[in-house]
């Protein structure tokens, strides 16, 4: 089954190389490094998703105290960070050419990095904690804070950002993108999601193997 | 428990003096810089004072092996999280208000004015900070590494009260209406009700023996 | 504008690295522990392919 997975990524990676050199055109104002949009955007919303599974596997976990959940907390954690510093870090190498710059603050990227360190913390808290049932308890109390913390972080950092404050950056992506942009974007999203999935499981049985080798 | 606030207390007030010679000699006699970093500077004093003081909420517990007493204790855990909660969010204030007072002081900035105003963002910044603070203090209690663990925790998740406070003191401290900084007051007091209420709901599952 | 390929090239790049070097860990960290513990199902030899 979890081969499958493998394989059903893989052919999603290329539907996703063809849509995104092939299929979608050059963009008109940014040229061909607009590309990179094609990864840097399904990797964001890949680690969103990651998050929203820790959470609700925190919460499957403080209510049953099944280790499989705790297993798929820990393991989408991981993936989440994963997926935010490849977010952050294809971002950046499309934000030197685009702006002149490799990092901004505006509302956004701060957004992405104060992400990154809310479950990169949550990785370490893991990491520090010896004890498995404490840390499954522990963990899956910061998943559910950091989760319940993700919509204040956006809308402060957005008003800290637009309030008062002229736009001083393009969007990429105007408010009406071509269709075939769109198409590009989602079949890549599908992509990265197979490869999440594929990877979450297993990690998670690498995580139950790990657990049954130290019982 | 008063011993120990009294020792916090006191170790914090001296932490605010030193802060104030740093901001002082870091921005120096530039009375300009000084007055449009000033509610920038004022918060990270909050910060770091309440990194301070927070992470010691369960220090005697842990120093005194009166941790699994804690675990032990019959009854609903939440009141003991409600508990150090009050006590934080009131050691933090006497802090806060003595900044306040050596800043007005030191940096002869006008804070009688807009003191209601002031008074009022520092309640709900304070109880955001606390209110998570308590829960991680006790999360990073007993675990490797706390002193570095607990900031790392904490810092991330206290983003949206941090720039809720430092824009609405600014607004304030400019004599700007209350009302030009609803929008500030109303996420912290939402960040407010998140926290406490994710504090009571969760302090049990870290208090299990 | 010029195009910047280096760039597109360089974003990919890394993200290709990464997810092959962290999809690497997981098959060889599995492939480690399967094989030292005893009487689990894995830890026959060359009864696998590593794309399990």
């Amino acid at each position: 089954m979890t081969r499958a997975l493998g394989w059903l990524a893989v052919v999603g990676l290329v539907a996703g190389l063809v849509m995104g050199f092939a299929v979608a055109p050059r963009e008109v104002t940014q040229g061909n490094v607009q590309r990179i949009m094609y990864v840097h955007v399904p990797s964001v919303w890949v680690a969103y998703v990651a998050f929203a599974v820790v959470f609700v596997a925190s919460i499957v976990y403080l209510a049953r105290r099944a280790e499989g959940a705790d297993h798929v907390a820990h393991a989408s954690a991981e993936l989440g960070v994963l997926f935010t510093g490849l977010t952050i870090a294809t971002g950046s190498i499309w934000g030197k050419p685009t702006w002149g710059a490799w990092w901004t603050w505006d509302a956004r990227l701060t957004s992405v990095a104060v992400l990154f360190v809310m479950y990169l913390g949550y990785l370490l808290l893991r990491g520090m904690i010896d004890e498995p049932e404490r840390a499954a308890r522990y963990a899956a109390v910061l998943g559910v804070v950091a989760a319940l913390n993700i919509p204040l972080v956006h809308f402060s950092v957005y008003w800290w950002r637009t309030l008062h404050q002229p736009p001083s950056l393009m969007k990429p992506g105007g408010s009406s993108m071509p269709r075939v942009i769109v198409w590009a974007l989602l079949v890549n999203f599908a992509a990265f999601a197979l490869v999440y999935l594929y990877f979450l499981a297993r990690r998670v049985r690498l995580l139950r193997l790990e657990a049954e080798a130290a019982a | 428990m008063e011993h120990r606030s009294k020792e916090t207390l006191n170790a914090l007030v001296f932490f605010a003096l030193l802060l104030l010679f740093v901001f002082q000699f870091a921005l120096g006699p530039d009375r300009e810089r000084l007055a449009a970093a000033l509610p920038g500077l004022l918060w990270l004093g909050f910060v770091l004072a309440g990194l301070l003081g927070l992470g010691r909420t369960f220090v005697l517990e842990r120093e005194n092996d009166c941790w699994d007493a804690l675990l032990l204790a019959p009854g609903d855990k939440s009141a003991i999280y409600v508990g150090k909660l009050a006590v934080n969010v009131l050691l933090m204030l006497v802090v806060e208000v003595l900044l306040l007072v050596l800043f007005t002081f030191f940096f002869n900035v006008d804070l009688v004015g807009p003191l209601p105003a002031l008074a009022l963002v520092l309640a709900l910044g304070t109880l955001g900070l606390a209110a998570v603070g308590t829960l991680f203090a006790a999360m990073t209690a007993q675990v490797r590494a706390r002193e570095l663990l607990f900031p790392v925790l904490l810092l991330p998740v206290q983003v949206p009260v941090l720039l809720a406070t430092v824009k609405a003191t600014e607004a304030v401290l400019l004599g700007e209406p209350l009302s030009a900084v609803a929008h500030w007051l109303k996420l912290l007091a939402a960040a407010d009700v998140v926290y406490v209420a994710a504090g009571v709901l969760t302090f049990d599952f870290l208090l299990e023996s | 504008m010029p195009d910047n390929w280096g760039f597109v090239l360089a974003a990919y790049g890394l993200a290709a690295l990464v997810l092959f070097a962290y999809w690497r860990r997981l098959i060889r960290r599995e492939k480690e522990l399967s094989a030292s513990m005893p009487g689990h199902p894995m830890s026959a030899p060359a009864s696998r392919t590593p794309l399990e």
